[in-house]
């Protein structure tokens, strides 16, 4: 049978221009005055407000200096932010709002994974870059999501943490409390794994859920136990009620230390005398700033002081990493003269290299950050003196004042 | 000295605690049928207010309790009669309005004192018991005895005045009483203006306990629901038995298991106990 091959008619050849045009439509690249907007996800309210509020004002402050330097790439940027009340189901609906509403071309923020794992699905499934403020958990890097990024990792805590207790304490055994949050959880298991490798002991490992108001009757075990160093894995309110149930019963430690809540300057004017001593991490305060980058910042203090009314704290500055980052990568894509897709976006992020206050920014294949390592810090006369790494310090471990 | 008593103090002290964050919630519940589910934010509320007096004008702890009764006795009156409007379904509908005062409250807290953690720290000496190798801290001590007072004093007025058998026969039946000739409208009011008292209590104690920010009141509401099942609806005196029961059986938990099971023992107890004792830990079972 012969086929008859007809022609196309004027609809179908009407539709096939129409699809073309919107094709090289999409392909073109920003408007000058166009705006790029951002989409940020933090838990404003709700119990990690405190927290989410903190990286927010870092993002809000990172946009402002780029807008005030021009945009990015001449194009301004306009922040969308949204509160995710600290509820994961929350923290999803608004990724969505975000990315299907907002239309925006990255998205930043998130404290705690409970909150940023949900919104890196989203971002993998609808190709838009998402680098989180505040994550740690392993396996959001792990499953080779090419949209998530962030600027922390389990990594830098814990080796420093663990090299200190074994190389400056000395310490031979500890008792490790710590929260029962994913991030946590695997925080305190790769500390025992690693102190163990170390031949340190750890002689008790709890958890506990963050709110808790009695510690004294763990805190009755340690001495039991004969625990030399106790090790919080706990968030700010919680080593508050800690550190004052601590000083009110002395156990005969050699040293308390938390990564999370202490090293901050809000801590230390909340317990008061109770803080001298104790040892905190932090990846930046004022102060404490990647070499090379004392001005940027004595300027970021300088500023963020002028528009905030206070003195930002290593939380903030997880958040204004994390935006500088996108914007550096949007910067990358607009003066390439593409669009900035999620995939542009994307691979610009993958190929970044700064040099910012809180770490020397780049990231891994799996969006882990290469360089991000935190510093052992003391609080000594009601302030933080860093103690380790050597390299770092700027003044010596007091033991005395360390003891419990 | 024996390694259970520094336990079972721990147990009584925090049992305690959670006794004071229940009474108010437990006398309100039971007289004015209000599930307020803004007792926790109402807490926090005196809290901050204690926080505030304490911070800025260094007024001493002991004043801080009548000064923040007083406040709270004065904001929970207007909220009875705001309740006191809503129709049917009565439950339900007050219900929401608690739910939205809590939500209210919490934004309003969050607007005034941001969210930012706030301790009070005052320091509380150790006291050592003559020939027993044991101390404890004279907060522990504070609240354990302004729990057995505060509850002794509720159930004095229960159970010796005229205005206690009025109330409690509205909270034994409510229509009952009415036919009865009790205004049982005003006993509503009296169970606010005494719960609005045990709530406004429980606010420095709770600062000083814990650590305030502004959605601190939902664990406060969860901790009176709890130890209001414990102790049964009606029964304001066992409130501290039920409190008691739960800061020993967390106690006793943290000690021998861990303190990853204090959640799960607390909840498989809470079970048992409305299985077994759905009315509660009255001493007398219910015919």
């Amino acid at each position: 049978m012969q086929r008859i091959r007809s022609r196309p008619g004027p609809r179908a050849r009407l539709t096939v221009w129409l699809l073309a045009a919107l094709l090289c439509w999409a392909n073109q690249p920003l408007s000058a005055a166009q705006e790029i907007r951002l989409g940020e996800i933090d838990p404003l309210s709700g119990p990690l407000a405190k927290h989410g509020q903190e990286i927010h004002q870092g993002i809000l402050y990172a946009v402002e200096e780029a807008n005030a330097r021009g945009g990015v790439a001449g194009h301004p940027v306009k922040l969308l932010s949204r509160d995710d009340q600290s509820k994961p189901d929350v923290a999803v609906n608004q990724a969505q709002d975000l990315i299907f509403r907002g239309k925006v071309a990255g998205l930043v923020g998130g404290y705690v994974d409970s909150l940023v794992g949900p919104i890196s699905q989203q971002a993998a499934r609808h190709r838009v870059p998402y680098v989180a403020s505040a994550s740690l958990q392993q396996a959001f890097t792990g499953n080779k999501n090419p949209f998530f990024f962030r600027v922390s990792c389990l990594e830098g805590i814990v080796q420093p943490l663990c090299q200190f207790l074994s190389q400056t304490l000395k310490t031979k055994r500890v008792a490790l409390l710590h929260a029962a949050t994913p991030g946590a959880t695997e925080f305190s298991d790769l500390v025992q794994a690693d102190l163990h490798r170390r031949d340190i002991a750890t002689v008790l490992q709890e958890k506990f859920r963050p709110g808790w108001p009695d510690f004294s009757v763990f805190l009755l075990k340690v001495p039991a136990a004969r625990a030399e160093t106790l090790i919080s894995g706990g968030f700010y309110g919680d080593n508050l009620i800690l550190v004052r149930q601590l000083r009110q019963r002395p156990l005969g430690l050699k040293a308390f230390i938390a990564p999370w809540g202490v090293a901050y300057q809000s801590f230390i004017d909340e317990v008061g005398q109770a803080g001298e001593g104790l040892f905190g991490a932090c990846a930046w305060s004022p102060g404490i700033t990647q070499p090379g980058t004392e001005k940027e910042s004595q300027e970021l203090v300088a500023g963020f002081r002028k528009k905030f009314g206070k003195d930002p704290n290593t939380t903030t500055m997880h958040g204004y990493t994390s935006a500088r980052a996108l914007l550096a990568a949007l910067e990358t894509v607009l003066q390439e003269g593409a669009k900035p897709t999620g995939e542009a976006v994307s691979r610009a992020l993958a190929k970044l290299d700064l040099n910012l206050p809180m770490e020397r920014l780049a990231f891994d294949a799996h969006g882990d950050p290469r360089h991000y390592q935190q510093v052992i810090v003391q609080i000594q006369k009601q302030r933080l003196v860093v103690v380790y790494p050597p390299e770092r310090a700027t003044g010596q471990v007091d033991f005395s004042l360390a003891a419990r | 000295m024996w390694v259970g008593t520094p336990i079972i103090f721990s147990g009584l002290a925090l049992g305690s605690f959670y006794a004071l964050m229940a009474l108010g919630f437990s006398l309100i519940l039971s007289v004015a049928r209000v599930f307020n589910l803004a007792h926790g934010e109402m807490i926090l509320l005196s809290g901050y207010l204690a926080f505030v007096l304490w911070q800025f004008f260094q007024a001493p702890f002991f004043w801080l309790l009548p000064i923040c009764s007083l406040a709270l006795l004065a904001l929970t009156l207007p909220l009875h009669y705001l309740l006191r409007r809503l129709p049917e379904p009565y439950g339900l509908n007050s219900l929401m309005v608690t739910l939205g005062l809590a939500l209210l409250l919490q934004s309003l807290l969050l607007a005034w004192f941001s969210a930012d953690y706030r301790l009070m720290r005052l320091d509380w000496p150790a006291v050592a018991i003559p020939g027993l190798d044991f101390s404890f801290l004279s907060f522990q001590g504070l609240l354990i005895i302004l729990a057995l007072a505060v509850t002794a004093g509720v159930h004095l007025v229960l159970q010796r005045t005229f205005l206690g058998k009025a109330l409690r026969a509205t909270i034994q039946d409510r229509e009952a009483a009415q036919v009865a000739g009790i205004n049982v409208n005003q006993m509503g009011l009296v169970a606010f203006g005494l719960g609005g008292l045990l709530i406004g209590l429980a606010g420095p104690l709770f600062a000083q306990n814990m650590y305030l920010y502004p959605a601190a009141g939902t664990e406060a509401t969860m901790i009176a629901i709890v130890v209001t099942i414990f102790a049964g609806l009606g029964r304001t005196r066992n409130i501290l038995l039920g409190g008691w029961l739960l800061g020993l059986t967390q106690s006793v938990a943290v000690f021998t298991m861990g303190s990853k099971w204090r959640e799960l023992v607390s909840a498989a107890l809470l079970l048992l106990l409305l299985y077994f004792r759905p009315e509660g830990l009255s001493l007398k079972k219910e015919r």
